[in-house]
């Protein structure tokens, strides 16, 4: 179907780049001597030392991509053999074809080249990535092996359908308008005006601290978040995102254990929200997804829930909301406290500055725990927690009226019976 | 307050206690602990020190005791569960009072467990695992026979549930 063939001869370059600046740090410790007793310049020494590291490491690459061969094998199977000393033949069944990406890493765009990364579903052996070939290389392969994996399918797969899309402006501004990064880079800016009147250097510690946190996470997210979009494809929705590197994941709406509405006060002006996402663990997994989308209006949000949590109404959930007397064991949250079951969900809403709403299928909740603290209790008043899978998650109804709670549990279990048995 | 107002109102059958072992248990590791706090009482009389520190200490020490035995008492008094036809319920805690409901059919695994102070006092504890690492429903002071006819109970009525599916 296709002969075995090398990735682009360019990739050893490529892969040995991260070498070069390791190699000049390496001969900059020993050089000191050297430029002392022969006097050759510094610099030189730095960039003839890391020339000398990189080209050792372009050699082991080349030799790794002289023994690295890919092909698609006549049952229609995706093969890469690979090892220098130790082989390593892995083969992929296209026809169970989850998604063939290509991304362009930063590096290895520099040198005009991009990534494949193709993906099947089911555990094991599922993904192979080839780094790196040229764009039309990676253009020709993908249309190869599409074609592959219809001429298996008799019905034409339906195209994976944009959903969402998150602007790098919003999610710049979502990112800084985030309750505690906001806050911290407030405490910043005061800081910094307080020391500058004082003429004090004290302040300047915690600065770096106040101030590089949420800088570090905000840049860290923005890469991460970088070009969000997710679409539909027939295994569930489908999540890319990253700017330095980019990463594809695909969320089976089954494996969906509960999800979070996020709403933090600075984006309540334009109604944006972030919904995020626990997912089933599998032994063996990669990173799974937590975020299904980390900022968008709240409207294009709940389309989005709804491919994962059908049948279900987030503005007419029927919230029983915490009493009054909540205020004296959560006097800043305890208006928005509140728990509402419904025949599909357990929803609970808390928070004050940030809001959230957590959602759990009755099907997936693990047991329900009631609890009450010493002042909860002096107050008549009680928690229900619907425990689900570890994630960032968490569906607890607090500081409610002990009676409401009363009822509200065995609700619950009733309810997650029912779900059983409807399976 | 009436009745329907309990959160933690025992079901029909009412709740099956823990052995009062595990008090004794409990009290053997606190009185362990103890001869570490005594070991440092000793340091500190030999201590170049004020003998007001000294005393501080002790009174501190003896407090604490007398609070945690007493504390261990009505905790473990505090301990109950039942069986239900469809689910499992644990309830306990003085201080924070906890209920945890767990259905047969999420449970996952069923551990029965004894430490070397369970085993000379003859207890062991079972505890249940679902999907969920929340799950809180540990049973601890049972005598080893009720704790092993437990976990055969739950582990059967686990997969007649689970084989509903």
């Amino acid at each position: 179907m296709m002969q075995p063939r090398r990735t682009s001869p360019l990739s050893p370059l490529v892969q040995a780049a991260p070498a070069l600046p390791a190699a000049a740090l390496f001969f900059v410790g020993p050089g000191a001597a050297i430029v002392e007793r022969s006097g050759i310049p510094f610099v030189v020494l730095a960039v003839v030392g890391a020339l000398i590291g990189y080209a050792v490491f372009v050699a082991v690459a080349w030799l790794a991509w002289w023994r690295r061969t890919f092909w698609i094998d006549d049952d229609g199977d995706l093969r890469l053999d690979s090892g220098l000393v130790q082989r390593s033949a892995r083969r992929l069944q296209l026809s169970r074809l989850q998604s063939v990406d290509i991304v362009a890493p930063f590096l290895a765009r520099l040198a005009g080249l991009v990534e494949v990364r193709v993906e099947v579903a089911g555990a094991g052996d599922s993904r192979i990535v080839l780094r790196y070939l040229t764009r039309a290389e990676a253009d020709s392969l993908r249309g190869i092996i599409l074609q592959v994996t219809r001429a298996e399918e008799s019905d034409d797969a339906p195209q994976p359908e944009a959903l969402a899309q998150v602007p790098a402006g919003r999610l710049l501004a979502g990112l800084l308008l985030r309750s505690v990064t906001a806050g911290l880079l407030l405490a910043t800016i005061l800081l910094l005006v307080v020391t500058s009147l004082s003429q004090g250097p004290a302040g300047l510690v915690l600065v770096i601290i106040t101030g590089g946190l949420p800088i570090l996470s905000v840049v860290t997210e923005f890469l991460g978040n970088y070009d969000f979009r997710v679409a539909r494809t027939r295994e569930g929705l489908r999540i890319q995102r990253g700017l330095l590197s980019t990463q594809s994941r695909t969320i089976p709406p089954d494996r969906v254990h509960a999800v979070s509405i996020v709403s933090p006060l600075l984006w309540r002006h334009w109604g944006w929200v972030r919904v995020t996402i626990t997912i089933a663990g599998v032994e063996g997994d990669e990173v799974r997804p937590d975020v299904l989308i980390p900022v968008a209006p709240r409207d294009e949000a709940l389309r989005l829930l709804a491919e994962v949590l059908p049948d279900v109404d987030v503005d007419a959930l029927p919230f029983e909301s915490a009493p009054s007397r909540a205020r004296w064991r959560a006097p800043l949250t305890w208006r928005s406290l509140a728990c509402a079951i419904t025949p599909q969900v357990i929803a609970t809403r808390s928070g004050r500055i940030t809001l959230r709403t957590s959602i759990a299928p009755h099907a997936r909740v693990q047991s329900v725990r009631v609890t009450q603290g010493p002042w909860e209790r002096r107050f008549g008043l009680a928690s229900v927690h619907a425990d689900v899978a570890p994630g960032p998650v968490d569906v607890a109804g607090r500081h409610l009226a002990e009676k409401d709670v009363a009822a509200l549990a065995p609700r619950e279990v009733d309810e997650m019976r029912r779900a059983r048995l409807r399976g | 307050m009436d009745s329907s107002a309990d959160a933690f109102a025992p079901p029909e059958a009412g709740w099956i206690a823990v052995s009062p072992r595990l008090a004794t248990a409990r009290r053997v590791t606190l009185v362990l602990v103890y001869v570490v706090v005594v070991a440092g009482g000793v340091v500190l009389a030999l201590a170049p020190l004020p003998v007001v520190w000294l005393v501080v200490y002790v009174v501190a020490a003896l407090a604490a005791f007398v609070w945690t035995w007493w504390i261990i008492g009505r905790r473990v008094r505090s301990f109950g569960y039942a069986e239900r036809e469809a689910d499992l319920l644990v309830v306990s805690g003085t201080l924070v009072r906890r209920l945890v409901i767990v259905p047969y059919g999420r449970m996952q695994m069923v551990d029965l467990r004894a430490g070397p102070i369970d085993r000379w006092l003859g207890i062991s504890t079972v505890q249940l695992h679902t999907a969920a690492a929340t799950t809180d429903a540990t049973i601890p002071g049972l005598l080893p026979a009720d704790a092993a006819a437990l976990r055969e109970r739950l582990a059967a009525r686990g997969e007649e549930r689970t084989a509903g599916l």
